[in-house]
């Protein structure tokens, strides 16, 4: 978890953004919450509105957490946490239902297990008990767009490999299938995902080193 | 008090309950009328698609509604509901098409779906497996297109006579009452099949009260 960011410091919001989206980012470096982001990157729509909600979700969560967190009771602190993220995903949930059914159907069960997403969890608890809610809110942003940025590659690659085609929102971009190109079903199940996000996560860790390296 | 004492800590939990169950639930009053009307928009699409009913893409919940109501005509015989098409402009009194809705057991949850069929009930018109909740890629592929367009012009007859319809192995020669299973997903086929052929049976018991 993000050291740095002691309780009480006064943080920059720009670190704040650097930390959730680049040097502590929750998948390629705390590898948290990789649950959806393997289930739902086959299409780069899905990874778009999940990014969405989890960044709506933890900024939200981390916000009230943030407000509440000198009076919850110690004991019942993550249940609380828990509470408080649930409410805000069934919000989400109903409001895709109610206004983007296609992409709710798309996503399925998924939305609903933002809940359980160690994201979203962990901000709450690491960041957000511990700071003001206004700097909490931005650290659940920052790690909601860390996230989403990596579901948006995974699920780039997963698309154009698993389906031969890159759809976003309707617009086709890219198709392979015109030149022959045959459906990789690897890709478009589970497994793809497993190799996609290990390369992903590889490659950042790979560069993030070098360059501590260099700094030393 | 204290900040952790029992009482308060019961207190607290009863408010944040209170106070998220209250918000929860007008969300869930504000945004039911809209998830019905999707789901039920969802169901007629798929009614409009089988039965090969002009529809504008992109049409809202309640245009689809009124074309539902407007071109089908709903009949009960034999202990089945025929969902019937009668075309706006022609004053044909028989329907171009009949529809027929199933559902049964899937491999991970029921498949449930619409058949649509030629008025001699024995011609497949076209068929949607709306509802279903296959392996993605796999058996999910019964709701794409090349598997669904498999069927139309197929008959759930047999070239012998008797009501039935098979999913054959892949790339299998097929005749006119089966269709190409799905390479990877012979479990979801074999479940198909057995709806399908008890489809066939119900339809074709009660054809002859349908045509009375």
């Amino acid at each position: 978890m993000s050291n740095n960011l002691a309780a009480g410091q006064k943080i920059k919001i720009r670190d704040i953004f650097a930390d959730g989206v680049y040097r502590f980012n929750p998948i390629t470096v705390q590898v948290l919450g990789i649950c959806s982001a393997l289930a739902v990157t086959n299409r780069v729509d899905n990874a778009v509105v999940m990014g969405g909600a989890l960044i709506f979700v933890t900024a939200f969560s981390s916000l009230l957490v943030s407000i509440l967190r000198k009076s919850i009771p110690l004991r019942i602190r993550m249940i609380v946490e828990v509470a408080i993220i649930a409410t805000f995903v069934i919000l989400f949930d109903q409001f895709l239902k109610a206004y983007a059914w296609n992409m709710s159907k798309q996503l399925g069960p998924y939305v609903g297990l933002i809940i359980t997403n160690c994201i979203v969890m962990g901000r709450a608890e690491a960041f957000a008990t511990q700071n003001t809610p206004l700097t909490s809110m931005f650290d659940g942003i920052a790690n909601g767009i860390g996230y989403s940025i990596v579901l948006i590659l995974v699920a780039l690659v997963r698309e154009i490999i698993g389906s031969g085609t890159l759809n976003i929102f309707g617009t086709q971009i890219l198709t392979l299938l015109d030149i022959g190109y045959t459906k990789n079903l690897l890709f478009v199940l589970a497994p793809g995902a497993f190799f996609t996000a290990g390369f992903i996560i590889w490659g950042v860790n790979a560069i993030t080193n070098t360059k501590e390296d260099a700094n030393e | 008090m204290q900040k952790n004492s029992n009482l308060r800590t019961i207190g607290f939990a009863t408010i944040l309950g209170l106070v998220c169950s209250i918000l929860l639930t007008f969300a869930n009053i504000q945004t039911k009328p809209l998830r019905l009307a999707n789901e039920k928009a969802e169901e007629l699409t798929n009614y409009l698609f089988v039965l090969d009913v002009p529809v504008s893409p992109g049409a809202k919940a309640d245009d689809l509604l009124k074309i539902f109501d407007k071109s089908i005509r709903v009949k009960e015989a034999g202990g089945i509901k025929f969902y019937e098409y009668y075309p706006e402009n022609s004053s044909d009194d028989k329907p171009v098409a009949v529809a027929v809705a199933f559902n049964g057991p899937g491999l991970w949850d029921k498949i449930g779906g619409v058949i649509a069929l030629e008025p001699d009930l024995k011609t497949i018109k076209g068929i949607s497996f709306y509802k279903q909740a296959e392996t993605p890629g796999l058996g999910g592929e019964i709701a794409s297109d090349w598997f669904q367009s498999q069927f139309i012009g197929k008959s759930i007859i047999s070239p012998s006579g008797t009501p039935g319809f098979k999913i054959l192995k892949p790339e299998a020669a097929t005749d006119s009452n089966s269709v190409d299973g799905i390479s990877g997903a012979t479990m979801t086929s074999s479940r198909v099949e057995v709806i399908l052929e008890k489809l066939a049976g119900t339809i074709s018991n009660a054809r002859s009260a349908y045509e009375q």
